[in-house]
Protein backbone atom coordinates (compact mmCIF):
# COMPACT_ATOMS: atom_id res chain seq x y z
CA UNK A 1 0.00 0.00 0.00
CA UNK A 2 1.41 3.36 -1.06
CA UNK A 3 1.59 5.64 1.93
CA UNK A 4 3.45 8.61 0.47
CA UNK A 5 3.52 10.09 -2.98
CA UNK A 6 5.73 13.02 -3.83
CA UNK A 7 4.96 14.54 -7.22
CA UNK A 8 7.07 16.94 -9.27
CA UNK A 9 8.49 18.89 -6.34
CA UNK A 10 10.45 21.97 -7.29
CA UNK A 11 12.22 24.35 -4.95
CA UNK A 12 14.29 27.44 -5.62
CA UNK A 13 16.28 29.60 -3.25
CA UNK A 14 16.49 32.80 -5.24
CA UNK A 15 18.19 31.99 -8.53
CA UNK A 16 19.36 28.62 -7.22
CA UNK A 17 17.29 25.62 -8.23
CA UNK A 18 17.65 23.23 -5.30
CA UNK A 19 15.05 20.65 -6.25
CA UNK A 20 13.87 19.92 -9.75
CA UNK A 21 11.06 17.63 -10.71
CA UNK A 22 11.35 15.29 -7.74
CA UNK A 23 8.88 12.41 -7.75
CA UNK A 24 8.89 9.23 -5.76
CA UNK A 25 6.57 7.13 -3.67
CA UNK A 26 6.86 5.07 -0.56
CA UNK A 27 5.08 1.89 0.44
CA UNK A 28 4.00 1.32 4.03
CA UNK A 29 6.72 -0.43 6.01
CA UNK A 30 9.40 0.46 3.52
CA UNK A 31 12.77 1.99 4.34
CA UNK A 32 14.01 4.48 1.77
CA UNK A 33 17.56 5.77 1.82
CA UNK A 34 18.45 8.98 0.03
CA UNK A 35 22.12 9.35 -0.82
CA UNK A 36 24.12 11.96 -2.68
CA UNK A 37 26.86 14.48 -2.11
CA UNK A 38 26.47 17.62 -0.01
CA UNK A 39 24.38 20.24 -1.75
CA UNK A 40 22.50 17.73 -3.85
CA UNK A 41 19.17 18.73 -2.29
CA UNK A 42 18.58 15.72 -0.02
CA UNK A 43 18.04 17.73 3.12
CA UNK A 44 15.88 20.32 1.38
CA UNK A 45 13.69 17.52 0.07
CA UNK A 46 13.24 16.15 3.57
CA UNK A 47 12.46 19.65 4.87
CA UNK A 48 9.84 20.13 2.16
CA UNK A 49 8.12 16.91 3.14
CA UNK A 50 8.08 18.10 6.76
CA UNK A 51 6.69 21.55 5.90
CA UNK A 52 9.86 23.30 7.02
CA UNK A 53 10.30 24.60 3.48
CA UNK A 54 7.53 25.39 1.05
CA UNK A 55 8.03 23.83 -2.39
CA UNK A 56 7.41 26.14 -5.35
CA UNK A 57 5.78 23.41 -7.38
CA UNK A 58 4.42 19.95 -6.91
CA UNK A 59 2.28 18.07 -4.45
CA UNK A 60 2.58 15.67 -1.54
CA UNK A 61 0.03 12.97 -0.94
CA UNK A 62 -0.22 10.88 2.23
CA UNK A 63 -2.68 8.00 2.44
CA UNK A 64 -4.36 9.28 -0.73
CA UNK A 65 -5.00 12.67 0.88
CA UNK A 66 -3.38 15.65 -0.83
CA UNK A 67 -1.67 17.33 2.11
CA UNK A 68 0.27 19.81 0.02
CA UNK A 69 -0.30 21.25 -3.42
CA UNK A 70 1.71 24.26 -4.49
CA UNK A 71 -1.17 25.36 -6.75
CA UNK A 72 -3.81 25.09 -4.04
CA UNK A 73 -3.44 27.59 -1.15
CA UNK A 74 -6.17 25.78 0.76
CA UNK A 75 -3.67 23.01 1.46
CA UNK A 76 -1.19 25.46 2.98
CA UNK A 77 -3.17 27.02 5.81
CA UNK A 78 -1.05 27.40 8.91
CA UNK A 79 -3.63 25.82 11.22
CA UNK A 80 -3.85 22.70 9.10
CA UNK A 81 -0.17 22.43 8.32
CA UNK A 82 0.37 21.86 12.00
CA UNK A 83 -1.83 18.78 12.04
CA UNK A 84 -0.49 17.53 8.73
CA UNK A 85 3.02 17.64 10.09
CA UNK A 86 2.02 14.87 12.46
CA UNK A 87 2.01 12.43 9.55
CA UNK A 88 5.77 12.81 9.66
CA UNK A 89 8.45 12.62 12.29
CA UNK A 90 11.83 14.22 11.76
CA UNK A 91 15.12 13.41 13.42
CA UNK A 92 17.64 16.20 12.89
CA UNK A 93 21.33 16.05 12.25
CA UNK A 94 21.96 18.14 15.39
CA UNK A 95 19.35 16.35 17.54
CA UNK A 96 17.74 19.65 18.61
CA UNK A 97 16.72 18.31 21.99
CA UNK A 98 15.19 20.85 24.37
CA UNK A 99 18.06 21.58 26.76
CA UNK A 100 15.95 22.65 29.74
CA UNK A 101 14.01 19.39 29.90
CA UNK A 102 15.01 15.95 31.06
CA UNK A 103 15.29 13.07 28.64
CA UNK A 104 11.83 11.86 29.69
CA UNK A 105 10.25 15.30 29.40
CA UNK A 106 11.76 15.78 25.94
CA UNK A 107 9.77 12.76 24.83
CA UNK A 108 6.54 13.62 26.66
CA UNK A 109 6.33 17.40 26.07
CA UNK A 110 4.64 17.39 22.65
CA UNK A 111 2.27 14.62 23.72
CA UNK A 112 1.26 16.54 26.81
CA UNK A 113 0.63 19.71 24.85
CA UNK A 114 -1.48 17.81 22.33
CA UNK A 115 -3.39 16.09 25.12
CA UNK A 116 -4.26 19.46 26.64
CA UNK A 117 -6.18 20.34 23.50
CA UNK A 118 -8.31 17.24 23.91
CA UNK A 119 -11.84 17.99 25.17
CA UNK A 120 -11.73 15.27 27.86
CA UNK A 121 -8.39 16.43 29.16
CA UNK A 122 -9.66 18.01 32.39
CA UNK A 123 -11.63 14.99 33.58
CA UNK A 124 -9.05 12.39 32.66
CA UNK A 125 -5.90 14.36 33.22
CA UNK A 126 -4.30 11.82 35.50
CA UNK A 127 -4.95 8.80 33.32
CA UNK A 128 -3.82 10.63 30.19
CA UNK A 129 -0.61 11.83 31.81
CA UNK A 130 0.19 8.36 33.09
CA UNK A 131 -0.37 6.87 29.69
CA UNK A 132 1.97 9.43 28.15
CA UNK A 133 4.65 8.72 30.74
CA UNK A 134 4.33 4.99 30.12
CA UNK A 135 4.58 5.40 26.40
CA UNK A 136 7.68 7.57 26.76
CA UNK A 137 9.33 5.11 29.13
CA UNK A 138 8.65 2.23 26.77
CA UNK A 139 10.13 4.12 23.84
CA UNK A 140 13.17 5.16 25.82
CA UNK A 141 13.80 1.61 26.90
CA UNK A 142 13.47 0.58 23.24
CA UNK A 143 16.34 2.91 22.38
CA UNK A 144 18.30 1.67 25.40
CA UNK A 145 18.03 4.72 27.65
CA UNK A 146 15.94 3.53 30.56
CA UNK A 147 18.66 4.55 32.96
CA UNK A 148 18.88 8.14 31.66
CA UNK A 149 15.29 9.32 32.09
CA UNK A 150 16.15 12.12 34.52
CA UNK A 151 19.30 13.30 32.80
CA UNK A 152 19.47 16.58 30.96
CA UNK A 153 20.63 16.59 27.34
CA UNK A 154 24.04 18.13 28.12
CA UNK A 155 24.80 15.26 30.50
CA UNK A 156 24.64 12.52 27.89
CA UNK A 157 26.67 11.72 24.78
CA UNK A 158 25.75 12.73 21.25
CA UNK A 159 24.74 9.19 20.39
CA UNK A 160 22.47 9.04 23.41
CA UNK A 161 21.01 12.44 22.56
CA UNK A 162 20.21 11.27 19.06
CA UNK A 163 18.52 8.18 20.46
CA UNK A 164 16.37 10.43 22.68
CA UNK A 165 15.50 12.44 19.56
CA UNK A 166 14.41 9.23 17.83
CA UNK A 167 12.22 8.27 20.80
CA UNK A 168 10.79 11.81 20.82
CA UNK A 169 9.84 11.55 17.14
CA UNK A 170 8.36 8.06 17.60
CA UNK A 171 6.21 9.19 20.53
CA UNK A 172 3.81 10.95 18.18
CA UNK A 173 3.44 7.75 16.13
CA UNK A 174 4.12 9.32 12.74
CA UNK A 175 3.18 7.47 9.57
CA UNK A 176 6.60 8.18 8.17
CA UNK A 177 9.75 8.78 10.17
CA UNK A 178 12.40 10.92 8.48
CA UNK A 179 16.07 11.11 9.37
CA UNK A 180 18.29 13.96 8.22
CA UNK A 181 21.86 12.64 8.33
CA UNK A 182 21.29 11.27 11.82
CA UNK A 183 24.92 10.33 12.41
CA UNK A 184 26.76 13.17 10.68
CA UNK A 185 27.23 15.20 13.86
CA UNK A 186 28.50 12.22 15.85
CA UNK A 187 31.98 10.99 16.64
CA UNK A 188 32.66 7.84 14.61
CA UNK A 189 32.56 5.59 17.67
CA UNK A 190 29.03 6.78 18.49
CA UNK A 191 27.41 6.24 15.10
CA UNK A 192 27.00 2.50 15.70
CA UNK A 193 24.52 2.80 18.55
CA UNK A 194 22.28 5.15 16.57
CA UNK A 195 22.40 3.04 13.42
CA UNK A 196 21.51 0.00 15.51
CA UNK A 197 18.35 1.72 16.73
CA UNK A 198 17.37 2.67 13.18
CA UNK A 199 18.09 -0.88 12.02
CA UNK A 200 15.75 -2.17 14.73
CA UNK A 201 13.04 0.15 13.53
CA UNK A 202 13.49 -1.12 9.99
CA UNK A 203 13.12 -4.68 11.21
CA UNK A 204 9.83 -3.68 12.85
CA UNK A 205 8.69 -2.35 9.46
CA UNK A 206 8.65 1.30 10.43
CA UNK A 207 8.13 3.42 7.33
CA UNK A 208 11.24 5.56 7.06
CA UNK A 209 13.10 7.99 4.84
CA UNK A 210 16.76 8.23 5.74
CA UNK A 211 19.07 10.85 4.29
CA UNK A 212 22.52 9.49 4.99
CA UNK A 213 26.20 9.42 4.14
CA UNK A 214 26.58 5.94 5.63
CA UNK A 215 26.68 3.92 2.42
CA UNK A 216 27.15 0.51 4.01
CA UNK A 217 24.25 1.18 6.30
CA UNK A 218 21.99 2.35 3.44
CA UNK A 219 22.88 -0.73 1.46
CA UNK A 220 22.13 -2.95 4.42
CA UNK A 221 18.97 -1.49 5.81
CA UNK A 222 17.15 0.21 2.97
CA UNK A 223 14.54 -1.48 0.81
CA UNK A 224 15.05 1.19 -1.79
CA UNK A 225 17.72 3.77 -2.51
CA UNK A 226 17.46 7.14 -4.23
CA UNK A 227 20.61 8.80 -5.50
CA UNK A 228 20.32 12.58 -5.89
CA UNK A 229 22.65 15.00 -7.61
CA UNK A 230 22.19 18.72 -8.25
CA UNK A 231 18.57 18.69 -7.22
CA UNK A 232 17.35 15.80 -9.33
CA UNK A 233 16.82 12.12 -8.71
CA UNK A 234 19.46 10.50 -10.88
CA UNK A 235 18.69 6.92 -10.07
CA UNK A 236 16.49 4.89 -7.79
CA UNK A 237 16.09 1.22 -7.18
CA UNK A 238 16.85 -1.68 -4.86
CA UNK A 239 20.12 -1.23 -2.97
CA UNK A 240 21.76 -4.17 -4.76
CA UNK A 241 21.05 -2.46 -8.07
CA UNK A 242 22.05 1.09 -7.14
CA UNK A 243 25.17 0.07 -5.25
CA UNK A 244 26.08 -3.10 -7.11
CA UNK A 245 25.23 -2.22 -10.63
CA UNK A 246 24.48 1.48 -11.08
CA UNK A 247 22.95 2.37 -14.41
CA UNK A 248 23.97 6.01 -14.45
CA UNK A 249 27.44 7.35 -14.90
CA UNK A 250 26.93 10.00 -12.16
CA UNK A 251 25.96 7.36 -9.64
CA UNK A 252 29.05 5.36 -10.52
CA UNK A 253 31.29 8.37 -10.08
CA UNK A 254 29.74 9.21 -6.74
CA UNK A 255 30.13 5.68 -5.40
CA UNK A 256 33.71 5.42 -6.64
CA UNK A 257 34.60 8.67 -4.92
CA UNK A 258 32.94 7.38 -1.80
CA UNK A 259 34.81 4.10 -1.79
CA UNK A 260 38.14 5.86 -2.09
CA UNK A 261 37.57 7.62 1.22
CA UNK B 1 23.14 65.17 68.05
CA UNK B 2 19.67 63.82 68.75
CA UNK B 3 18.85 64.97 65.26
CA UNK B 4 20.56 61.90 63.79
CA UNK B 5 17.78 59.35 64.37
CA UNK B 6 15.22 61.79 62.97
CA UNK B 7 17.26 62.35 59.82
CA UNK B 8 17.81 58.66 59.34
CA UNK B 9 14.17 57.86 59.71
CA UNK B 10 13.23 60.58 57.22
CA UNK B 11 15.85 59.30 54.74
CA UNK B 12 14.53 55.76 55.14
CA UNK B 13 10.99 56.90 54.59
CA UNK B 14 11.90 58.75 51.41
CA UNK B 15 13.87 55.74 50.17
CA UNK B 16 10.59 53.83 50.16
CA UNK B 17 9.59 56.00 47.20
CA UNK B 18 12.70 54.82 45.35
CA UNK B 19 11.78 51.22 46.22
CA UNK B 20 8.18 51.62 45.07
CA UNK B 21 9.22 53.22 41.81
CA UNK B 22 11.77 50.44 41.29
CA UNK B 23 9.28 47.63 41.91
CA UNK B 24 6.50 49.09 39.76
CA UNK B 25 8.88 49.85 36.91
CA UNK B 26 10.19 46.28 36.87
CA UNK B 27 6.75 44.75 37.17
CA UNK B 28 5.41 46.54 34.11
CA UNK B 29 8.46 47.21 31.96
CA UNK B 30 9.50 43.56 31.68
CA UNK B 31 6.27 42.36 30.02
CA UNK B 32 5.95 45.59 28.02
CA UNK B 33 9.53 45.13 26.89
CA UNK B 34 8.69 41.65 25.58
CA UNK B 35 5.77 43.11 23.64
CA UNK B 36 8.01 45.82 22.17
CA UNK B 37 10.59 43.15 21.30
CA UNK B 38 7.95 41.24 19.31
CA UNK B 39 6.97 44.49 17.59
CA UNK B 40 10.56 45.21 16.61
CA UNK B 41 10.82 41.71 15.12
CA UNK B 42 7.46 41.88 13.34
CA UNK B 43 7.42 40.62 9.79
CA UNK B 44 4.99 43.45 8.98
CA UNK B 45 7.27 46.31 7.99
CA UNK B 46 5.17 49.31 9.19
CA UNK B 47 4.91 47.88 12.72
CA UNK B 48 8.58 47.08 12.82
CA UNK B 49 9.48 50.57 11.61
CA UNK B 50 7.13 52.27 14.05
CA UNK B 51 8.36 50.27 17.04
CA UNK B 52 12.04 50.68 16.16
CA UNK B 53 11.59 54.44 15.70
CA UNK B 54 9.91 54.65 19.09
CA UNK B 55 12.75 52.69 20.70
CA UNK B 56 15.26 55.00 19.01
CA UNK B 57 13.52 58.09 20.42
CA UNK B 58 13.29 56.71 23.94
CA UNK B 59 16.86 55.42 24.00
CA UNK B 60 18.08 58.51 22.21
CA UNK B 61 16.89 61.09 24.74
CA UNK B 62 17.74 61.53 28.42
CA UNK B 63 15.39 59.91 30.90
CA UNK B 64 15.43 63.20 32.77
CA UNK B 65 13.95 64.98 29.77
CA UNK B 66 11.36 62.25 29.30
CA UNK B 67 10.25 62.69 32.90
CA UNK B 68 9.73 66.41 32.34
CA UNK B 69 7.91 65.95 29.03
CA UNK B 70 5.64 63.24 30.36
CA UNK B 71 4.77 65.23 33.46
CA UNK B 72 4.37 68.70 31.97
CA UNK B 73 3.60 67.77 28.36
CA UNK B 74 -0.11 67.04 28.62
CA UNK B 75 -0.83 70.28 30.46
CA UNK B 76 1.32 72.42 28.15
CA UNK B 77 -0.31 70.97 25.06
CA UNK B 78 -3.63 71.63 26.79
CA UNK B 79 -4.79 68.12 26.18
CA UNK B 80 -7.93 66.86 27.79
CA UNK B 81 -5.74 64.58 29.83
CA UNK B 82 -3.54 65.78 32.65
CA UNK B 83 -1.91 64.20 35.65
CA UNK B 84 -3.67 64.51 38.98
CA UNK B 85 -2.14 67.32 40.99
CA UNK B 86 -0.03 66.70 44.06
CA UNK B 87 2.27 63.90 45.11
CA UNK B 88 0.33 61.01 43.59
CA UNK B 89 0.22 62.64 40.15
CA UNK B 90 3.96 63.25 40.19
CA UNK B 91 4.64 59.70 41.27
CA UNK B 92 2.38 58.17 38.64
CA UNK B 93 3.95 60.32 35.92
CA UNK B 94 7.43 59.29 37.03
CA UNK B 95 6.41 55.63 37.07
CA UNK B 96 4.98 55.83 33.56
CA UNK B 97 8.13 57.51 32.25
CA UNK B 98 10.35 54.88 33.89
CA UNK B 99 8.24 51.99 32.60
CA UNK B 100 8.37 53.22 29.01
CA UNK B 101 12.08 54.01 29.19
CA UNK B 102 13.09 50.69 30.72
CA UNK B 103 10.74 48.66 28.52
CA UNK B 104 12.63 49.97 25.49
CA UNK B 105 16.01 48.95 26.88
CA UNK B 106 14.66 45.55 27.94
CA UNK B 107 13.08 45.04 24.52
CA UNK B 108 16.48 45.19 22.85
CA UNK B 109 17.91 42.70 25.33
CA UNK B 110 14.95 40.39 24.72
CA UNK B 111 15.28 40.72 20.97
CA UNK B 112 18.95 39.80 21.12
CA UNK B 113 18.13 36.84 23.36
CA UNK B 114 15.29 35.57 21.22
CA UNK B 115 17.29 35.90 18.01
CA UNK B 116 20.22 34.01 19.54
CA UNK B 117 18.20 30.81 20.02
CA UNK B 118 19.09 28.35 17.23
CA UNK B 119 16.49 27.85 14.50
CA UNK B 120 16.61 24.13 15.21
CA UNK B 121 14.77 24.63 18.49
CA UNK B 122 11.79 26.17 16.66
CA UNK B 123 11.92 23.51 13.98
CA UNK B 124 12.02 20.70 16.51
CA UNK B 125 8.87 22.13 18.07
CA UNK B 126 7.22 22.55 14.69
CA UNK B 127 7.77 18.99 13.54
CA UNK B 128 6.35 17.81 16.87
CA UNK B 129 3.10 19.60 16.00
CA UNK B 130 3.44 22.46 18.49
CA UNK B 131 1.87 25.85 17.81
CA UNK B 132 4.05 28.97 17.61
CA UNK B 133 2.76 29.99 21.01
CA UNK B 134 3.54 26.62 22.57
CA UNK B 135 7.01 26.69 21.07
CA UNK B 136 7.71 30.15 22.45
CA UNK B 137 6.43 29.56 25.96
CA UNK B 138 7.47 25.90 26.40
CA UNK B 139 10.73 25.75 24.50
CA UNK B 140 12.23 29.16 23.76
CA UNK B 141 11.43 31.43 26.71
CA UNK B 142 13.42 29.75 29.46
CA UNK B 143 16.47 29.47 27.20
CA UNK B 144 16.15 33.20 26.48
CA UNK B 145 15.82 34.02 30.18
CA UNK B 146 18.97 32.08 30.93
CA UNK B 147 20.92 33.88 28.22
CA UNK B 148 19.76 37.41 29.01
CA UNK B 149 20.00 37.25 32.77
CA UNK B 150 23.39 39.05 33.00
CA UNK B 151 22.42 42.04 30.80
CA UNK B 152 18.99 42.27 32.42
CA UNK B 153 20.74 42.26 35.79
CA UNK B 154 22.79 45.22 34.62
CA UNK B 155 19.66 47.18 33.71
CA UNK B 156 17.98 46.29 36.97
CA UNK B 157 20.93 47.61 38.94
CA UNK B 158 21.02 50.78 36.86
CA UNK B 159 17.32 51.22 37.55
CA UNK B 160 17.91 51.26 41.32
CA UNK B 161 20.09 54.33 40.97
CA UNK B 162 18.02 55.94 38.22
CA UNK B 163 15.04 56.14 40.56
CA UNK B 164 16.82 59.17 42.07
CA UNK B 165 15.96 61.03 38.84
CA UNK B 166 12.32 61.13 39.91
CA UNK B 167 13.20 64.23 41.96
CA UNK B 168 13.28 66.21 38.70
CA UNK B 169 9.48 66.35 38.86
CA UNK B 170 9.53 66.91 42.61
CA UNK B 171 9.11 63.35 43.83
CA UNK B 172 10.56 63.41 47.30
CA UNK B 173 12.91 60.52 46.96
CA UNK B 174 15.98 59.99 49.11
CA UNK B 175 18.45 62.31 47.36
CA UNK B 176 15.94 65.14 47.28
CA UNK B 177 15.33 64.59 50.96
CA UNK B 178 19.04 64.66 51.71
CA UNK B 179 19.33 67.78 49.58
CA UNK B 180 17.09 69.64 52.00
CA UNK B 181 19.70 69.08 54.70
CA UNK B 182 22.52 70.04 52.37
CA UNK B 183 20.90 73.39 51.75
CA UNK B 184 20.83 73.86 55.52
CA UNK B 185 24.56 73.19 55.59
CA UNK B 186 24.46 69.54 56.66
CA UNK B 187 26.26 67.38 54.12
CA UNK B 188 26.46 63.92 55.73
CA UNK B 189 22.84 62.88 54.97
CA UNK B 190 23.65 63.15 51.27
CA UNK B 191 26.67 60.93 51.73
CA UNK B 192 24.57 58.52 53.75
CA UNK B 193 22.15 57.97 50.85
CA UNK B 194 24.93 56.09 49.12
CA UNK B 195 24.69 53.42 51.77
CA UNK B 196 21.01 52.84 50.98
CA UNK B 197 21.74 52.32 47.30
CA UNK B 198 24.74 50.14 48.03
CA UNK B 199 22.80 47.83 50.33
CA UNK B 200 19.89 47.57 47.91
CA UNK B 201 22.18 46.75 45.00
CA UNK B 202 24.07 44.28 47.18
CA UNK B 203 20.90 42.36 47.92
CA UNK B 204 19.94 42.42 44.22
CA UNK B 205 23.35 41.14 43.22
CA UNK B 206 22.95 38.19 45.54
CA UNK B 207 19.48 37.51 44.18
CA UNK B 208 20.64 37.68 40.57
CA UNK B 209 23.53 35.35 41.34
CA UNK B 210 21.14 32.90 42.95
CA UNK B 211 18.84 33.01 39.92
CA UNK B 212 21.73 32.46 37.56
CA UNK B 213 22.81 29.46 39.60
CA UNK B 214 19.25 28.13 39.57
CA UNK B 215 19.27 28.17 35.78
CA UNK B 216 22.61 26.44 35.63
CA UNK B 217 20.96 23.03 35.65
CA UNK B 218 20.84 23.07 31.87
CA UNK B 219 23.07 24.32 29.10
CA UNK B 220 21.84 26.36 26.19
Amino acid sequence: MTILEVKDIEKRFGPLQVLDNISFSLVKGETLAIIGSSGSGKTTLLRCINFLERPDKGSIIVNKEVIFDAMDPATQRESEVRKKRLHFGLVFQNFNLFPQYTVLKNVTLALELLAKEHPDYKQEKKAIMEEIQDRARTLLSQVGLSDKLDYYPHMISGGQQQRVAIARALALEPDILCFDEPTSALDPELTGEVLKVIRNLAERNTTMIIVTHEMDFARDVADRVIFMDEGVIVEQGRPEEVFGNPKEERTRQFLTRYNQK
Amino acid sequence: MNEIPVIISRLSESFLLNCRLFALTLLFSLPLGLLIAFGSMSRFYPIRWLVRTFVWIIRGTPLMLQLIIIYFGPGLMSLAFSWPSGTSGRFVAATVAFIINYACYFSEIFRGGIESIPKGQYEAGQVLGMTKRQIFFNVILLQVVKRILPPVGNEVITLVKDTALARIIANKEIIMMAGEYTSKGLIWPLFATGIYFLVFVGVLTLLLGWLEKKLNYFRA
